[in-house]
């Protein structure tokens, strides 16, 4: 408990942290100002320039974390992530598509068809033919998926007009510039309905833990608990994407440290810590991302992408010892 | 016997719609005369001179390089998902051309060259080590991920850099093309001794690889010494694999596609594919390149993007008939 | 209440292969039966088929006078529970977590935890004898316990089958019969009735009240110990020359190869 409760007010500290530094530094004095009586200096910053970012840090990453969890504990492998498994490339290469092409479609429609095609991809063409499907497959074969999108999203980019093109390869790395209110109602109110959706569903993913054969046993209806499972995932693997582009590593790192920091063992309890991980690694790199280089904002993808890389070779060194894979 | 005409066919046939497909269509005739009897006043001669020919030499040199160097990786890794593009090679040459661009100020081609050459090196050299290779356990998975997970690395780091110099940019924009049209300005004689050497070590060393495959237990107990092999092998590689990267960008799935193909025309003499594989190499990436300039002309489909398109259905298709549970 | 559990005219298979053929069986109802054959005879095929993990090709599997297959899922995982093979945890999972998720099948979607469901766990957590470790993580315990946590899991769900495959495989001979005893236990001071499938004959003999021998042409014997285990039917069964007498200590049969 104690430790939950140590993991929540890190994220706490990471959204002040990152309220108070960037161009204008704030001291916590006139943050608190600002933040309690909505006037002074601290109010503009606040409530346009940073604010909104990093609320919308907080939601993408917490349905980041929230999705990878759901496919770790699903497929039973650290390794098995939507940003792994091209889905949110895909989500992203819709958005881009979309824009190019010149679609009327909100992008969060545009990145939920996205991820949605890309997981029936992966999922189709892993099936072998007596129809059972191994990780491994569904791996190797995301990956193949996630090839895919970069060069259909190189393409696209080279078809775009220099200044379009430039935006897109931004957004394509995952970023959180120029972000609105309008983006935080969107991650948190898509997001609270899916969160509501996952709860219900998460007593079935205790079961499925078990294995399918026990979980049906135990009286799950088990292919349809894992379609909405995987549904739920994707969908939220979608919203962050739609508002912060397809940001790379959070879903693969939040669970993951998220119950090693808590000691999480329940579903039910991972997925809550995944989600206050996945917000914290997203506002840290935010932050790290805005404040690096003086003068220059870099795209948080381009900071996940700097800490999320080593992780994921370190849990491939630690899978092959393990052997595992 | 048959299989190998088809390969000599279709090689001629690629290295032919290299040279005539264009603005300027040019016919066979025309291309003989225009490198047997150069016209300076005649536009498609000089199409043909100045801009097909280097295409052409450097789809040569970076298709013989990839075939090659894939066919070796994956002979040596016994993986058949092992692409040295996949294998962190470009994401290696652009950063240590962003790097150096950065470092040095300059970008000149000479520069550039010679920096893409050692990055791509050390990345397809950490890959290869980050994924097991070191301990001969280069799982399927294994390498996919660590080759990924580098690229990741890389790229975020040079996208770092770009942004933060844009005058690096400029650089990292031009190198980073993946394309054979700007063949010209790149050093193509130097590479291609590069790659001559390249294939040579790895036409000496094919016999000894082969025997590798057994297993480097059952190996050494036939007197062969893998740790040498390995290195050898790996020092041919990242030749090649240097050689294609300075000559044409990033390119991938090259090493995946060819190595299956030359094993069917070629059966398992492992020398046989080697050549077979520059051959296949060097003709799937000019067709490539072909397709890129028809599909949708007058603009063009860079070569780079054109593999990966192709490249991933195959990508995919073996990784749906590996076995479960081979992990090597 | 007639709950037997019957098979009929049962053909059950995979995409190239007939595993079962035309098989019609009575499980009897409040008796302790083991499924015997050689690998490959289809006894897990089989068993998996009556917990509803499979669909036949032809044939009806019914219990009472219920076909299987029209009854809800969650229905029927009030009235038989199954431990598949070598089933595996998730990491780090504790002995009382484990056995809490055999409530599953009484407990709606939003239904609390109720004193009913910590009763039903207290006691299979008794039952087993594992009440004192109840929260102790299951990788440490050794491979006799974990069973025994596994068998809690279902024992918790209150079902009147239990049906397990190989529960005995990978322990040794201690173990084994802790957990075999465990299931008569049950059978006997419960009524369950308990269908394994096992490998060891002799084992199988001692503590079943009924014996379904497959071979790899279909069913050679069915019926108690004695009348199962003859040197005609193991020959039939796995090609096996072997001697039958009985097992000093307990008087079941005992099977002897030559």
């Amino acid at each position: 408990m104690t430790r939950s409760i140590i993991l929540a007010a890190v994220l706490l500290f990471a959204i002040l942290l990152s309220l108070m530094i960037g161009q204008v530094m704030l001291s916590p004095a006139t943050l608190w100002a600002g933040l309690s009586t909505g006037q002074g200096p601290a109010a503009l910053t606040i409530r346009v320039l940073r604010g909104p970012g990093i609320a919308t840090a907080v939601g993408a990453g917490a349905v980041l974390g929230l999705s990878g969890t759901i496919f770790q504990i699903l497929l039973r492998n650290p390794l098995a992530a939507p940003d792994v498994m091209g889905f949110t490339s895909g989500a992203g290469l819709a958005v881009i598509f979309g824009v190019m092409a010149g679609l009327a479609l909100p992008t969060p429609v545009l990145a939920a068809l996205g991820g949605s095609a890309a997981a029936i991809v992966v999922a189709v063409l892993s099936l072998r033919r007596d129809g059972s499907q191994t990780t491994i497959t569904l791996i190797l074969v995301g990956l193949g998926v996630g090839f895919f999108t970069a060069a259909a999203g190189s393409f696209i980019l080279t078809r775009l007009p220099p200044q379009e093109a430039a935006e897109a390869q931004r957004w394509l790395s995952g970023s959180l510039a120029a972000r609105n209110w309008g983006h935080v109602a969107q991650v948190f109110g898509v997001g609270a309905v899916l969160t509501l959706v996952l709860v219900i569903q998460s007593r079935s993913l205790a079961l499925l833990e078990l294995g399918d054969d026990l979980a049906k046993g135990l009286g799950l209806r088990a292919d349809r608990a894992k379609w909405g499972l995987s549904a739920t995932g994707v969908l939220l693997a979608a919203t962050g994407v739609a508002v912060a582009g397809p940001v790379p590593f959070v879903a693969l790192m939040a669970g993951p440290l998220g119950a090693r920091v808590t000691r999480a063992r329940h579903p039910a309890a991972r997925l809550a810590a995944a989600a206050v991980t996945g917000a914290t690694i997203t506002v840290l790199a935010d932050l790290a991302a805005r404040a690096s280089i003086p003068g220059l904002q870099l795209p948080v993808g381009v900071m996940t992408g700097i800490f999320g890389a080593p992780y994921l070779l370190w849990l491939l060194a630690r899978e092959i010892e393990t052997g595992d894979l | 016997m048959r299989a190998a005409t088809g390969l000599a066919l279709v090689f001629g046939v690629a290295v032919f719609l290299t040279l005539a497909v264009g603005v300027r269509t040019a016919s066979l005739a025309e291309i003989w005369n225009a490198l047997v009897a150069f016209d300076p006043a005649n536009a498609t001669h000089v199409t043909i001179q100045s801009i097909r020919l280097p295409r052409l030499v450097a789809g040569l040199i970076a298709g013989a390089s990839l075939g090659v160097a894939g066919t070796v990786m994956q002979a040596l890794t016994r993986n058949p998902l092992a692409d040295p593009g996949l294998l962190g090679v470009n994401s290696g040459a652009s950063f240590a051309i962003v790097l150096g661009a950065l470092i040095f100020g300059r970008s000149d081609a000479g520069l550039m060259s010679a920096l893409a050459f050692p990055g791509a090196a050390l990345a397809s050299i950490a890959v290869f080590a980050l994924g097991g290779g070191l301990r001969g356990e280069t799982g399927h998975v294994r390498l996919a991920l660590a080759g990924t997970a580098l690229n990741a690395l890389l790229l975020s780091l040079v996208s770092a850099i770009v942004m933060a110099r844009s005058e690096t940019l400029e650089v990292f924009r031009f190198w980073v093309a993946g394309s054979l049209s700007q063949a010209s300005q790149r050093p193509l004689s130097a590479m291609a001794l590069v790659t001559i050497v390249g294939i040579g070590l790895s036409l000496a060393l094919a016999p000894r690889i082969e025997a590798l495959s057994l297993g480097s237990a059952l190996a050494r107990g036939l007197g062969t010494r893998p740790a040498r092999i390995q290195l050898g092998a790996l020092a041919a590689v990242t030749l090649m694999t240097g050689a294609a990267v300075s000559v044409a960008g990033p390119i991938a799935f090259l090493g995946l596609m060819v190595p299956p193909l030359a094993r069917r025309i070629c059966g398992h003499a492992l020398r046989l594919e080697l050549i077979a594989s520059a051959m296949l190499g060097a003709s799937i990436l000019l067709l490539a390149d072909t397709a890129g300039r028809l599909v949708l002309a007058p603009a063009e489909v860079r070569v780079g993007i054109m593999t990966a398109l192709i490249g991933t259905p195959v990508f995919i298709w073996i990784a749906r008939r590996l076995k479960p549970g081979a992990a090597s | 209440m007639d709950n037997a559990l019957k098979t009929k005219s049962l053909t059950l298979g995979y995409r190239e292969r007939i595993v079962i053929n035309d098989l019609s069986l009575e499980l009897p109802e409040g008796k302790v039966t083991a499924i015997l054959g050689p690998n490959g005879c289809g006894k897990s095929t089989l068993l998996r088929a009556l917990a509803r993990l499979m669909t036949p090709l032809s044939g009806t599997i019914t219990l009472g006078s219920d076909d299987i297959f029209a009854i809800d899922t969650r229905a029927l995982a009030r009235r038989l529970a199954i431990l598949p093979q070598a089933p595996r945890a998730p990491e780090g999972i504790t002995i009382s977590d484990l056995v809490r998720r055999g409530r599953s099948p009484w407990r709606g979607l939003l239904a609390p935890w109720s004193a009913a469901d910590a009763e039903a766990c207290a006691r299979a957590l008794n039952d087993v004898g594992l009440a004192d470790m109840a929260d102790r993580p299951l990788d440490e315990l050794s491979g006799g316990q974990r069973q025994r946590a596994w068998i809690a899991l279902i024992l918790a769900q209150d079902t009147s089958y239990l049906l397990l495959d190989e529960p005995t495989t990978w322990l040794d001979l201690t173990h084994q019969l802790e957990v075999l005893s465990l299931l008569r236990d049950r059978n006997q001071h419960h009524g369950a009735t308990v269908i394994t499938v096992l490998h060891d004959l002799n084992l199988a003999a001692r503590f079943s009240d009924h014996l379904v021998l497959l071979g790899s042409d279909g069913l050679v014997a069915v019926g108690p110990p004695e009348q199962v285990l003859t040197a005609d039917n193991l020959h039939k069964a796995f090609g096996l020359s072997a001697l039958v007498m009985a097992d000093p200590v307990t008087g079941a049969p005992m099977v002897v190869p030559r």
